[in-house]
């Protein structure tokens, strides 16, 4: 089954097909089509899972390929490698698809394109597979691209409204411009190895076959790629805008599909990154941007917008863990992060959905009581990513704090720093939604518990965060189907066994109940929001923060003063230069020379004899005087 | 045997007197004549050559040529006749200036 894993990715496929020529017409718009094929492949993911394992490591990465075409000596194939990075991410894919699927059958109940919603979101689903399963960077690039699109359907859903399709432009082009690294990464990898498949590559590279400094260039194009997808820093900007979407969407795009691409990109390749030198590249990109989200993320107001920012915050996590040369921290990082923020995000869209609509924090406020389920598994996700012991986000938090410790004192003091950010605004975020009293009475009475279809896979996705942190121990994992425990079962250049440091521990519980605490006192029941005092405080401070920066005015003054402007002038040498002066010139000339020479025309035959006989003489002279 | 220079100046003369004819000439027939006139120059040149060339030999390709010439110019002026009926019946008038119309 393992070698035939591509089944995972078709599935999905081919509902998208259906769906999207017949889904309209279909009974219940095809909502069940949906739920089908995702439960399907979740069910297949385990039948990969079992006959990978019973394969045995000797087998591993499980290959299967076609030879999709042949130019001269070049062959081409095309397939799947399952190892073990691709399976935790398949089992990140599939758990978190079926959660959303069977959410959004509530979340998505009576909007426009209701059928198109679903059959997208199959789509998205089988191009993400299809991206953690090929075997070659073109595939690769491909599904990489599928997820691009898919993305952009989905946050402008709601196309009427302006400010979604902006925000799909958004995503689209500032991934794309990390695309173009990418494909130039891929293109300047063919040209050295001959080849696209990756385990290839590495093999090539740890031979030593590319040359230092090209090595390195070829990197910061794949990582500019990577970037894009995974919205580090300077391309976190379409992130939080794509929070226009519906809400699982975001779920989707945040745990499981999109963002982590990058991060799977650069574990996939992160033996070709150990090569070329460009961990620390990594290590310091994700710091920054774990650093900087964590600040922005005090000053948003809206609950979607302060978890986007999170999930930032979280990618610079992982990053930092694959910079600092550990596959299995930044991959169990995602692992443990893809249940919290898909239950974060699910519980957001159940208190939009429970609110009618409303997710300004201002508004909210004493939610405990009025959606006890949706508060108890938010207040599970909140811990989780906060790092509560003994929660998924801790085990992962701490094998992360674990890796940086041999990066230097600096940034493990850096790291420490964001994680006590990320319970500070995890708290915020949490005492300001649920507990306290209610801010707007209008809201608070009409608030009501959403229904099982959107509960339950919050309490399943609860459930998960809770228990997915416990695969890092070895009789757990093995027992769960990742023998050995995560950290054996990933890894770069050997397999090491996860050792509780109780140091580390203290120290992870220390930041986790400072930030925590903090943030709760800090935001306790105030029917201000602290962080509005702080602007009335130090309001240039509080601006900088809550313009994100002034990163996207940057932005835009790039684009309006320096691309529109080249624009400008390219189309100015287009319409003049080639339009006016060439094609038109042309034809104008043409037509002015039809003009003048249309005289000689006289009709007169004559005429036309006397052109003939003196074209003759003219003719016959000519050949005396040249042939004597 | 008459030199061959003579049946070349001859030719030459009644070719160019064709030309002459065919630029100077209005009536449409004179200038048909004219046209004539030149064909019978070549068809001379022809057979003149055809003669020098290759004294009694079986090599008959000039006179052959000179026959061609002389049935194309048969069915040339049964054509341009008739065009020249045409424009008589339309325009009461055989002059070649007059029939100008073919122009921008």
């Amino acid at each position: 089954m393992a070698e035939h894993a591509w089944i995972l990715a078709a599935v999905p496929g081919i509902a998208f097909i259906v769906m999207a020529a017949l889904g309209r017409n279909l009974p219940r718009q095809g909502d069940w089509l949906a739920v089908l094929c995702a439960t399907s492949i979740f069910g297949l993911f385990f039948a990969v899972l079992a006959n990978f394992l019973n394969l045995g490591e000797a087998a591993w990465p499980v290959l299967n390929s076609i030879e999709w075409t042949a130019i001269g000596d070049f062959h081409l194939r095309m397939g799947i490698a399952v190892d073990q990075i691709t399976i935790v991410m398949l089992a990140v894919i599939t758990t978190v698809a079926l959660m959303v699927n069977i959410f959004s059958v509530g979340y998505m109940k009576g909007e426009p394109r209701y059928w198109w919603y679903f059959a997208v979101l199959q789509l998205f689903v089988a191009s993400m597979l299809m991206l953690v399963l090929a075997d070659n960077l073109l595939l690769l690039y491909v599904a990489w691209e599928l997820v691009g699109l898919s993305s952009f359907l989905l946050i402008g859903h709601y196309w009427e409204r302006r400010s979604a399709v902006e925000a799909a432009k958004k995503a689209f082009i500032t991934t794309r411009v990390g695309d173009v690294g990418l494909l130039i990464g891929i293109i300047l990898f063919w040209e050295a190895t001959g080849t696209f498949n990756i385990l290839d590559i590495i093999h090539y590279v740890e031979e030593g076959a590319i040359g230092d400094t090209r090595l390195f260039v070829t990197m910061m194009f794949i990582l500019l790629g990577a970037m894009g997808k995974s919205a580090q820093l300077p391309f976190h900007v379409w992130l939080p805008d794509a929070m226009e979407g519906p809400t699982p969407v975001s779920a989707l795009i945040h745990a499981a599909t999109m963002v982590v691409a990058g991060v799977y990109l650069v574990a996939r390749m992160l033996p070709v990154f150990e090569a070329a030198g460009a961990l620390d590249v990594v290590l310091v990109i994700g710091l920054l941007t774990a650093l900087f989200s964590g600040v922005v993320a005090f000053a948003q107001t809206d609950i979607k917008k302060v978890l986007a920012y999170s999930t930032v915050s979280q990618l610079g996590f992982m990053f930092v863990a694959l910079g600092a040369g550990y596959a299995s921290a930044g991959m169990f990082h995602l692992f443990t992060h893809a249940f919290f923020k898909a239950l974060l995000f699910l519980g957001a869209g159940s208190v939009i959905i429970g609110t009618h609509h409303h997710q300004e924090m201002g508004q909210l406020g004493g939610l405990w009581r009025k959606m006890p389920i949706t508060a108890g598994t938010f207040l599970i996700g909140s811990l989780a990513l906060a790092g509560l012991f003994p929660l998924a986000g801790f085990w992962s938090k701490d094998e992360i704090l674990h890796a940086v410790e041999g990066q230097g004192t600096f940034f493990f003091f850096l790291i420490s720093i964001a994680a006590i950010m990320t319970a500070f605004y995890t708290a915020r975020l949490f005492v300001r939604t649920f507990l306290g009293k209610p801010r707007d009475e209008e809201v608070a009475s009409h608030t009501r518990e959403t229904g099982p279809v959107m509960t339950l896979p919050l309490v399943f996705l609860a459930f998960m965060s809770i228990v997915a942190g416990f695969f890092i121990f070895h009789d757990f994992g093995s027992a769960f189907g990742f023998p050995g425990g995560f950290s054996e079962f990933v890894f770069l250049h050997y397999p090491h066994a996860f050792h509780v440091d109780w140091g580390l521990v203290g120290l992870s519980t220390a930041l986790f109940v400072i930030g925590t605490f903090g943030g709760a006192w800090f935001y306790w029941n105030g029917r201000l929001d602290r962080s509005t005092v702080m602007a009335e405080w130090q309001p240039k401070v509080y601006e900088m923060v809550q313009r994100k920066f002034y990163f996207d005015d940057l932005y835009q003054f790039l684009i309006d003063r320096v691309v529109l402007g080249f624009s400008y002038l390219v189309s100015w040498f287009d319409r003049f230069a080639v339009n006016d002066t060439g094609v038109d010139g042309s034809a104008t000339m043409t037509g002015y020379a039809g003009f003048l020479l249309k005289h000689l025309q006289t009709g007169r035959v004559p005429n036309y004899a006397m052109a003939i006989a003196a074209g003759v003489v003219a003719l016959t002279l000519l050949s005396l005087a040249v042939g004597s | 045997m008459v030199p061959m220079e003579n049946y070349l100046v001859l030719s030459g003369i009644i070719f160019s007197l064709g030309v002459y004819g065919v630029l100077a000439r209005r009536n449409a027939v004179l200038v048909l004549m004219s046209v004539e006139l030149m064909l019978n120059a070549v068809s001379l040149n022809f057979v003149a050559f055809s003669a020098y060339r290759i004294p009694s030999s079986a090599d008959a390709t000039g006179i052959i040529f000179a026959v061609f010439v002389i049935a194309v110019a048969a069915a040339e002026v049964g054509l341009a006749l008739a065009i020249v009926i045409r424009l008589f019946r339309n325009r009461s008038t055989a002059n070649v200036d007059e029939a100008a119309t073919m122009r921008w």
